[in-house]
């Protein structure tokens, strides 16, 4: 099966290593991704949707009637788009008369929703294919001690995401197991990393970040895994800014799944973009002789 | 003294019948990161009473407590013993500062960027580079015409303006 891919704003035009190693993985593992044009903002769900949620039904609608479903839906590489995906879905479906409203607008523009989108996160078409990446496996993870951080938009609101448990997830942690790495528990793992609130209150953001670093530091893990694009840049670029602002330098390199997913499958690390991240993985690969 | 404001506490209800459930257990402040660290400057349960109580000039003129400070991370929907929907009811009360042009900076530059591009984060050419280097397809975002159009619809580029940039 294949999907329709949804790119969002912060991966393809920020950090474009994020959607290469993605790409790669779909497509060593053999996921067709179709790639759609006509995509806007998702919208954002930490922030369109916190100043106008008619705009974010609005948009969100006329993104997800992009996608024919001749596929298996849409697919996306980031937490935030496939929360507003989601989201979306579930209030149109829930109230019939904003579904209206919202289809009223769309008509101005030769649209229309009809509410039957699939949705998915990457993350669950890999855990839904562990079997074909364990077959795959080239270059087993050993020694990498990968601290899981979910980030809150993979798992919450339940209600509508209905993929994983909100307080107890497994699949990443599985995920990463597979690939030969070992999956370190952390006392903050469930916390929110922070990142919505820089747009409010950048020090309260910081905090954040820095109270979950250390949380990782002390639980004797060497690095991160992660899958969504707000939460790789509060990891890996405000490390360098906490090193900038208080001097603390955690050093510790942030993964996104899809670039250990492609490691472990053997794909060339120089196709990956690794030498885009902030904090260089290259030491812990010397480390744990990663070949 | 604050006084019951019975139409905002209304005009919430209709929005989210969920915030009647409440019964100020505050499951929702102990089980939120943002309390735990902002020594009471934001407080969940407290933004619930007051929505409760129709207290429109607190939440949405003082912002007291500061609802900008929620992160999002939807611990306190999941905790909830009641089913009380908060971050849809601080939406709600967040879209209400937005209409009054009372709100973070980050929201409206995020909002301009998307009447302008249609997306959140324009394409640099740094970035076009970048994606060619890495092999990677060019995309082909929606027309800035269309979207705007859907934004005038919705009023969101009549409320944007209400906010000095």
């Amino acid at each position: 099966m294949g999907y329709d891919l949804f790119l969002g704003c912060v991966i393809p035009a920020r950090l474009p290593f994020l959607e290469a190693s993605s790409r790669k993985v779909f497509e060593k593992l053999g996921i067709e991704l179709k790639d759609v044009d006509g995509f806007s903002c998702c919208p954002d769900p930490t922030g369109i949707e916190q100043i106008d949620h008619k705009t974010w039904l609005t948009l969100g609608a006329r993104n997800l009637s992009l996608s024919r479903n001749s596929n298996g839906g849409i697919v996306s590489f980031c937490s935030g788009c496939v929360e507003t995906l989601k989201g979306v879905n579930y209030f149109l479906n829930k109230d019939k008369k904003t579904k209206e409203e919202v289809n009223k607008d769309l008509k101005k523009i030769g649209g229309s929703y009809d509410g039957n989108t699939n949705v998915k996160h990457f993350a669950q078409v890999l855990y839904e294919n562990l079997d074909k990446i364990r077959e795959n496996i080239t270059h087993p993870l050993d020694g990498f001690k990968v601290a899981v951080h979910y980030g809150c938009h993979y798992l919450r609101p339940s209600e509508y995401i209905q993929w994983d448990d909100p307080f107890e997830p497994k699949t990443i942690d599985e995920i990463v197991r597979v690939l030969g790495a070992e999956s370190i528990d952390y006392e903050l793992k469930l916390e929110c990393c922070g990142n919505p609130v820089e747009k409010s209150d950048k020090e309260l953001s910081l905090l954040m970040i820095k109270n979950k670093l250390q949380s990782i530091q002390d639980s004797g893990a060497n690095c991160v895994a992660l899958v969504c694009p707000a939460c790789y840049q509060q990891f890996d670029f405000n490390q360098r800014e906490l090193s900038k602002e208080e001097g603390i330098d955690f050093d510790i390199p942030v993964f996104y799944l899809s670039e250990l997913v492609a490691l472990a499958l053997g794909i060339d690390r120089g196709d990956l973009g690794l030498n885009f991240h902030r904090i260089k993985p290259k030491s812990l690969f010397e480390i744990v002789h990663f070949a | 003294m604050s006084v019951v404001n019975f139409e905002f506490r209304n005009e919430v209800l209709k929005h989210n019948a969920s915030l009647s459930y409440c019964y100020q257990c505050s499951t929702c402040s102990g089980g939120c990161p943002v309390a735990l660290l902002t020594d009471g400057k934001y407080n969940p349960r407290k933004i619930i009473e007051e929505a409760i109580l129709g207290f429109q000039e607190k939440l949405v003129d003082e912002q007291d407590p500061n609802v900008w400070l929620c992160s999002t991370c939807q611990t306190c929907v999941e905790l909830c013993p009641q089913n009380v929907e908060l971050t849809e009811i601080f939406s709600l009360i967040k879209n209400r500062c937005f209409e009054n042009g009372n709100y973070p900076e980050g929201f409206f530059s995020q909002g301009q960027a998307i009447i302008e591009n249609g997306v959140a984060i324009p394409y640099s050419n740094a970035i076009l580079n970048r994606r060619k280097k890495l092999g990677l397809p060019d995309v082909k975002t929606a027309s800035v015409d269309e979207i705007r159009k859907l934004l005038k619809l919705t009023q969101f580029e009549n409320n944007i303006k209400k906010r000095g940039g």
